[in-house]
Formats: C-alpha cells, structure tokens, sequence
C-alpha cells in the first residue's frame, strides 16, 4: 500500500533578467494505491501524471507533502535506507525501442538485475539463467528465441514485454506503466494490457498505469481506480467503470468527448462538451484552473478554486466518486454501440 | 487564384514499391490499386511496416532510395501519370497540385526560420508572383484553424506547441491552393483534446476548399471520425476498402475484424476485446506465396498457403480474402 499526502512540485526553470519562471507541476496531490489494486492517472501532456508517476517510482524529488510505503513515511528515512522500498516498484518505461541497451543481448539485460536480485537473496548464480528464462515465460515470449538476440532483432510488442520482464527481476511489489502502450501497435495492444491484468492476478503485483488514452485504462483489470489530472491537481477520482461512464467534472466529460466514434460501431453521446479555449492560451492560476477553458463557468469558477470532494451527486446518496467541481453535473459525453 | 473548383480523381493502379536489402529488392507495397473519389477523404489504416507511409510517399513521386516504384501508375486529373514526371515538373507538382502534411510536423519545420520566412521560401520556389498575397492567404488560413495568424507567422517553430505545429503543417499544404491533400499521421503524438480540433479542422478545410484528401494512421479510431471510405492495408496490400460506415460495421477481411477487435473501447464488454495473435511483419519475414495474412489468421484454409487472394468488388466494396468470398454472416454484436 502506498499514499501520498499533498504532494507538490514546482520545476524552476532557469530566468531571464525578469526572474525565474516557476512551472508548478503538482498542486497538493492526495493518492492511495492499494496492494493489488490498479490505479490509472489520466490527463493531457503537462499535466503532471509523469511527474508523479516518477516521485512514486523514487526518480524524481517532491518539495512538500509525505509519501507513505507499507506504514513508513519516507520522510522519516535518509536516501540509503529508502532503496530498499523503491527496489519494490519498478518503472516501466514508455518507448520500447529506446529502454534497452542495443548493443546487449535480451540474456545480458536480464542477467545483470538478476545477479544483483541473486546477491540480495543469497541465491546462487545458476538460478539467475533459471529465473531468466521463467520471467519471459511469464510475460508470454519464447525464452529459447529471445534469450540470445538483441532488442533490434525484436518486434516493439516483443520488446515491451522484455522490459516487463526486467522490471519483474527485482521481485516488485508494484509497476508503473508510463504509456506502456502508446507505442506498440494497435493489434497488439491488448495483449500488453491483458499481461498487465495477469501479472495483477498471478502475482498480485499492483499497477500504477498512467496513460492519456482513457479507454486503455479499462483494460488493465477490474476494480480499477481513475485519477483525472489537470494542471497538477486531481480533479475527478473513482473505480475507472464509473468515471468513464458518468463522468461529473466538464474537464473529464471533455476528455471523453475528444476521443474518436467509430462511425458504424458506435454512435456519439448526446451532450459533448468542447473546451471554449486550447490548452496553450490563456491560463490563469485564479480560481478554478479550468474555468478558463470550461463551457459552465460561472463568476464563482474565477475567483475561487474548488477542492476534491464529494456532493452526494444528484441523486443525494454518498458516491465513492470524487470531483472538484462548483458546477458537476452527469452528462452522456461517451459513445454507445450500435445494436447494443 | 481561383480554379476549377471540381476535386481531382486519384487513381492508383498496380502500384509496386520495392526497397533494396541484402536480400534483394523486397516489396514494401505490392500491386496496390486504389481510387479516392473527388471530393472525399480516404483513410488509409495499417501497422508499422504495412507500407501506408510508402503509399503516400508515392503520391508525390517521392520514394527515396533505398526504395523504388517498380511498377503502375498514379494517375491524377489534370495532371496524367505522376510516375513519369520528373524535374522540375515534379518539383512544381509538389506543393501546389499535392500538398503533403508530414508525420510529426516539429521536425518537418525548419528551426533556424521563422514559420513567416518558410512561407515566404515556399512562395518563391513556386514562382508566386504576389507574395503579399501568399501572406494574407496564409493567414487567413491561419485564422480559420483558430490561430493568430501574425503572431505565428513571426514564430520558430519550438514556440509553437504540437497542435500549432500541425496546424502550420496543414496551412502549408494548402496554402498554394493544392487540391490533393495527403496528411500522413496528422495526429499521432497530440493530446486527446488536440486530435479532436485537428480532425475536425482537416474535415472542414476539405470541405470548404472540395479536395480530395488522404489521410494514413496507425490509428482506426482518427480515421473514423474524418473519412468517407477506409482502406485497411497489411503487409503492402491493400486488403479491405470501402465506405467506412461499412468496413467499421461489418468488415469481411479477418485482419479488419480482428484489427476492429483489438481497439480499446469506452463502452461495451471488455472480454470480447482481443489482440490480434502473432506479430505484423515486416520486410524480411512477408510470405512469399500465398496471402500474407494467413499466419494470424482465424479462418485459415489450405489455399492461403499457396494461392494470393484476388481483389474482389461487391457492393462497392473491395476485398482480398479467399474466406470472405461468399459472403458470411458477421457477428454485429459481438463488436457492440
């Protein structure tokens, strides 16, 4: 289990004789991620899911705000004796072509993590070749016809389970899919998601899974939860089958009126909701970080900035569903199948 | 510059691309024929190495060693077999008959100039008489896909962010009144917000300015919001074409269906979502005889194996499969 309490992070970047510019790139971000469980953070490019994905995986500083392992604050902790918990969450990276090194075989990229794993363990240095091999068996690929190639002889899609498999020699209690996908091609996607739900299920390994394409979250596994991330603050959160269903924030509802209806298979939700502006214009830290872009605004919107929680919805009933939002309103922003 | 204001017909006919490998010369695209109707948008939908991007390059002419178009033709009203021209005929055709928008736009603009300053090369190695004019069309152009025409006009292009720099690309395109429009992953690496103002903005400028558009994506579900008719194309063919409604709803190609199959989807029974098995292939490993498909394929027959399926034409609608021969009832719903 791991929580973060109102993380922050602003990157400084290097001025001009008017001063620093500060990017703030998370504004006080509340998470849990649960053992076992699958987390998704979705939002645009800038939005900070990245940035927390790399705190999470102990690549990147926080400045305020307390990350909590299995009961431990982090903060508690000097930089040595923190390893032994990052060990446990490993990263894998988004573009396969550029995470392993082309000048070592499939069998070097996996041996050197396992001798080390080997070392820790008190195992011996044949099991390494043992584990090898049940690692790529694992993640579906012929041990035989990957161990002695290099990743240039592979396939993207071949290639990504590799990097899984790395990432499974440090034994981790959790992995973080930066758009593990986004670059694999369309035929095979599925099957990366469909082992990132087996590994949850096997070996009980939780999935952080971050991504910008909402539809790819409801395939990393049931019970799912769904962080929407905008401008380094969450604004809608809840199990990724109700967010993508009835939607409550105008940000989410504008996510998933952006994405694509297959003409012939489905046909468009009744309400959609356009952003009035593009992201790069005009952005304002007053008040609601949307407001600016969001069809609803009201003057309220502008001056005040609403604050992740939850309203009983319309229906008055408490909701595991969390917006922040003055104005949430459910709208059929998705489209429905033909026939269905 | 006002001129006939009727879309050209682009003819594809046995068009055959092949590369030079140690090897020897493979085919990239085999034997492909293909009509985009005037005034229509055609998506082009294959995966890495089925040879959309060399489909597209031919359309201008424009394969690059170690590639060679080794056969067919790519006939365009008004302007006859673009296969046979050369020089400086080409070099005018590009630009102001076919307009090209690259794959990731950032690396097609030049650093060091000014969008402005590009523009104003491209004018003059068109020979554009008024320049001024050239500018206020560009930014009128500018204008209508929601940008500041002047402010970007004076912008390097790492001012500009992706969906700018996509917009700049089509404005480029366009901007010398070319009628045939190729965009060649027009939103591949954009946000979800983004590629939906792009798509949106590629269908009205085809509409307002009738020309005949061809867009090639990895993506079926960016193709399925802009296109009038899809072609599905694995392995250097082109499989499956027709109207997209159609292929999307009831598609007759096994590598069409499964393809539909494997995309993630908002709504509906995740179980009945499937990835394709096996892997697509790639120059090396393309069969030789028989269809190129047959290795992935649920309804593998023992003809596959030796026999390349012939394109069909049925209700307007093309195939090349020997199992979707006779027509067979699809399972609507599962896809639902």
């Amino acid at each position: 289990m791991i929580t973060g309490t109102a993380i922050t992070k602003t990157f400084k970047q290097r001025g001009n004789v008017l001063g620093k510019r500060e990017v703030p790139a998370l504004r006080g971000v509340d998470f849990a991620i649960p053992k076992g469980g699958a987390v998704s953070f979705i939002g645009e490019s800038g939005c900070g899911k990245t940035t927390l994905g790399r705190i999470i995986a102990g690549l990147e500083t926080y400045d305020s705000g307390e990350i909590v392992i299995d009961g431990t604050p982090m903060s508690s902790l000097t930089h040595r004796n923190r390893q032994p918990y990052y060990r446990r969450i490993q990263l894998i990276h988004q573009d396969p072509y550029s995470a392993l090194n082309p000048t070592r075989t499939i069998h070097q990229t996996l041996e050197a993590p396992l001798r080390l794993r080997a070392r820790q363990t008190g195992r011996s240095k044949g099991w390494c070749d043992v584990r090898a091999e049940e690692l790529l068996d694992l993640v579906g690929i012929d041990p035989g016809y990957v161990l002695p190639r290099y990743p240039h002889q592979l396939s993207g899609g071949m290639r990504q389970r590799v990097v899984i498999a790395r990432a499974l020699t440090m034994d981790p209690e959790m992995l973080v899919a930066d758009e593990a996908v986004s670059m694999i091609d369309v035929s095979l996607r599925l099957g990366i998601l469909g082992l990132l739900r087996d590994l949850r299920e096997r070996l009980g390994v939780s999935v952080l899974f971050i991504t910008h394409d909402i539809a790819t979250a409801r395939y990393v596994g049931d019970e799912g939860e769904l962080y929407v991330i905008y401008r380094g603050q969450v604004v809608e959160r809840g199990p990724t089958e109700t967010i993508i269903a009835d939607p409550v924030h105008p940000y989410t509802q504008s996510l998933l009126s952006a994405i694509p209806v297959l003409h012939g298979l489905e046909r468009p939700g009744a309400e959609q909701v356009v952003p009035t502006e593009a992201l790069d214009e005009g952005q304002t830290d007053e008040g609601c970080l949307f407001s600016r872009r969001c069809p609803f605004s009201t003057a309220r919107c502008e001056s005040e900035r609403p604050v992740l929680g939850h309203d009983g919805g319309e229906s008055g009933e408490a909701t595991v569903q969390l917006h922040a939002c003055f104005h949430p309103r459910r709208r059929s922003v998705i489209p429905q199948g033909v026939g269905a | 510059m006002t001129r006939d204001s009727a879309a050209p017909e682009v003819r594809i006919r046995d068009l055959t691309v092949v590369y030079k490998t140690p090897a020897g010369e493979l085919p990239a695209v085999s034997g492909v024929s293909l009509t985009l109707t005037p005034g229509t948008i055609t998506g082009v939908v294959g995966e890495s190495g089925s040879g959309k991007s060399t489909l597209a390059l031919s359309l201008l002419n424009a394969v690059q060693p170690p590639g060679r178009i080794a056969a067919g033709s790519v006939e365009i009203d008004g302007l006859g077999d673009v296969l046979h021209l050369g020089g400086e005929d080409l070099r005018r055709t590009r630009g102001r008959k076919v307009g090209y928008v690259f794959q990731a736009a950032q690396s097609s603009l030049n650093p060091l100039k000014t969008v402005g300053k590009q523009l104003l090369d491209l004018g003059r190695s068109h020979d554009v008489a008024d320049l001024r004019a050239l500018v206020a069309d560009a930014k009128a152009l500018l204008a209508r896909m929601g940008l500041d025409g002047a402010r970007v006009l004076d912008s390097h292009q790492h001012e500009l962010s992706g969906g700018m720099r996509q917009r700049v690309g089509i404005m480029l395109a366009l901007v010398l009144n070319a009628q045939v429009v190729v965009l060649d992953e027009p939103t591949t690496a954009l946000d979800m917000i983004t590629q939906a103002t792009i798509l949106r903005i590629i269908r009205e400028v085809h509409e307002e300015r009738a020309l005949t558009t061809l867009v090639i994506t990895h993506d079926v579900g960016a193709v399925a919001e802009v296109a009038d008719d899809l072609a599905v194309m694995y392995g250097g063919r082109v499989v499956e074409h027709g109207p997209i409604a159609e292929v999307l709803g009831t598609p007759r190609h096994p590598y069409t269906q499964g393809l539909i199959r494997a995309i993630p989807r908002l709504s509906g029974d995740i179980s009945l979502a499937r990835a394709l098995p096996g892997r697509p292939p790639t120059l090396g490993t393309l069969p030789v005889v028989g269809c190129v498909f047959r290795e992935r394929c649920d309804k593998r027959m023992e003809i596959c194996e030796t026999v390349e399926p012939e394109t069909v034409t049925y209700d307007g609608r093309t195939v090349a499969c020997h199992a979707a021969g006779r027509p067979a009832p699809v399972k609507r719903r599962e896809y639902a």
